[in-house]
């Protein structure tokens, strides 16, 4: 086995804990059983390493065997790393009737046009999902998979989420996916964040979500038990609306985890008291950012514990609404509004 | 405009009813629930965010005997809140059956002028102004017991004494020297 893939199967192994590396494996499915049962997973990192070299070796595994490796870890722990996201816009009139091995195909034959040193492996999840390992190399460097780009994409669906792509290589990405699901543009969707399985929840409304309804059901009311029959609240009702809207904006249960929400303010400074800052004619530019483990839930009670103003703001409800969250906020809209959106 | 009244109703037996109103519906909840361990009498506590009072209730609600206003100080909004909740109430009120308790006093983002705003509007309502601390257990059951001494008087649970006796003493004064620069 030459230097490269012994540095990817170091990295490989230094990534995965322990717990799920047998597991790993055995889906691997490169090491017979004999092997499989002579590792012992109590050894430090650096004895499985050896191991596996020398297991490896026997068999003959190949550069590509180990990526294939690596990309079973990341599929079945998609939550790590930073995702952002792109949707594909105008889409022609076969885009619809896309199927996957048309669209490995194009895929690989758009890419390798654009760079011809390039890696890429395409694996269908069982929830879907297409995922694309790209290791990229230069004009006269050979693919360094030590710093794959992985790209996730649902066909017949305009969105798709990159993991790990520097701005260089972004344009031969858009465009040979572009080329390839049969659509005629790409754009940021402004939605990054750390949980795949969140974001992609979010975007797809694939979570618990309450729709305004003239006449709630007396189940959605019952949700505060009653304390003490001495003590009794005047403006009840007003809670209750409160929690009732903050629902319908955020939705219902265990929300997609968020980690922040970005809006950055291109307007007038504007404060009656202090007249300096007012006077001036440009626009006052700042950036607010929220963060937090699990935004929307935090949002979501601070609009029901009436921190944040009843009815929700559309700057805030557009973070589920429209599925972003990055804003930029100009002065001509009322809401937040993105250049070209 | 229907002002709270304080006779229009006959009192409950051995009850008495206290009105607590907060704009940040936080400290209530938790000085509602010191209130009703309180054993020799029934108290029966109200909460409210702001006056007005919903209509709705008018009927069931019982005579209140005491109106708390619980201002936070470290928000203008609280205690614009709570200056403005003071027209809904009849002038009755204000021999003793209404009292000031003020929280976060002691922190240090509290501009002095708010705090003498209050001063101000306690005494010159003549109500007594309470200082509490919320953070603790131990400071609600000390708000609550403060607030019950005053309670037991405006329901009459104590003899040969009214709430406009008792506010001869507990009503708040002004500093002499509020109008004098603070040195802090």
């Amino acid at each position: 086995m030459n230097d490269s893939s012994k540095l990817l199967l170091q990295r490989i192994v230094r990534r995965i804990p322990v717990q799920m590396l047998k597991a790993t494996l055995d889906k691997w499915g490169r090491l017979t059983v004999e092997q499989r049962q002579a590792i012992d997973f109590t050894q430090s990192k650096w004895a499985l390493t050896q191991k596996l070299l020398s297991f490896c070796e026997e068999n003959g595994v190949t550069l590509t065997q180990l990526a294939e490796l690596e990309m079973i870890h990341v599929i079945e722990n998609p939550n790590q790393g930073m995702w952002y996201t792109f949707q594909l816009l105008d889409p022609e009139n076969d885009a619809q009737s896309l199927e996957l091995t048309q669209f490995k195909q194009q895929f690989k034959c758009h890419l390798s046009e654009l760079l011809r040193q390039v890696s890429v492996k395409i694996k269908k999840h069982t929830d879907e999902a297409v995922w694309i390992r790209i290791a990229w190399g230069g004009s006269f460097t050979k693919p360094n998979h030590l710093k794959p780009t992985y790209v996730v994409h649902h066909l017949q669906t305009p969105y798709f989420f990159v993991r790990n792509l520097t701005s260089k290589l972004k344009p031969l990405l858009s465009q040979a996916l572009t080329l390839a699901t049969r659509h005629q543009g790409v754009k940021e969707a402004n939605l990054s964040g750390r949980n795949l399985t969140s974001i992609r929840d979010l975007l797809m409304r694939q979570y618990q979500q309450m729709f305004p309804t003239k006449y709630p059901s007396p189940h959605d009311e019952e949700d505060q038990p009653v304390l003490n029959q001495y003590i009794e609240k005047e403006q009840g009702h007003v809670a209750t609306h409160r929690r009732r809207m903050a629902r319908e904006v955020f939705g219902d249960g265990t929300l997609p985890q968020l980690q922040s929400a970005v809006y950055k303010l291109d307007t007038k400074f504007k404060d009656p008291s202090n007249k300096t800052m007012t006077e001036r004619e440009d626009t006052f530019k700042c950036v607010v950012k929220f963060s937090s483990i699990n935004l929307l839930e935090s949002l979501r009670s601070c609009a029901s514990s009436g921190i944040a103003s009843a009815p929700v703001t559309p700057l805030l409800s557009s973070i589920p609404l429209k599925g972003r969250n990055y804003f930029v906020v100009t002065d001509n809209t009322p809401g937040p509004s993105s250049q070209r959106h | 405009m229907s002002r709270l009244n304080p006779f229009a109703k006959l009192p409950g037996l051995n009850t008495a009813s206290v009105l607590l109103v907060e704009n940040e519906e936080h400290f209530q909840q938790s000085l509602a629930e010191a209130l009703v361990k309180e054993t020799s009498v029934t108290v029966s506590v109200r909460l409210a965010k702001s006056f007005p009072l919903p209509v709705e209730n008018d009927e069931s609600r019982p005579r209140i005997d005491l109106v708390v206003f619980i201002i936070n100080l470290t928000s203008e909004l609280s205690f614009q809140s709570a200056e403005a909740s003071l027209k809904y109430l009849e002038p009755g009120y204000f021999l003793g059956k209404v009292c000031f308790m003020v929280t976060n006093a002691r922190s240090s983002s509290v501009p002095a002028e708010r705090l003498d705003a209050v001063r101000r509007l306690a005494a010159s309502l003549y109500c007594p102004l309470l200082f509490a601390e919320d953070q603790t257990q131990q400071g609600v059951t000390n708000a609550a017991e403060r607030l019950l001494t005053i309670l037991k008087v405006a329901a009459g649970f104590v003899p040969f004494t009214s709430s406009l006796y008792l506010s001869n003493l507990t009503r708040s004064t002004l500093p002499p020297d509020i109008d004098q620069p603070s040195f802090d």
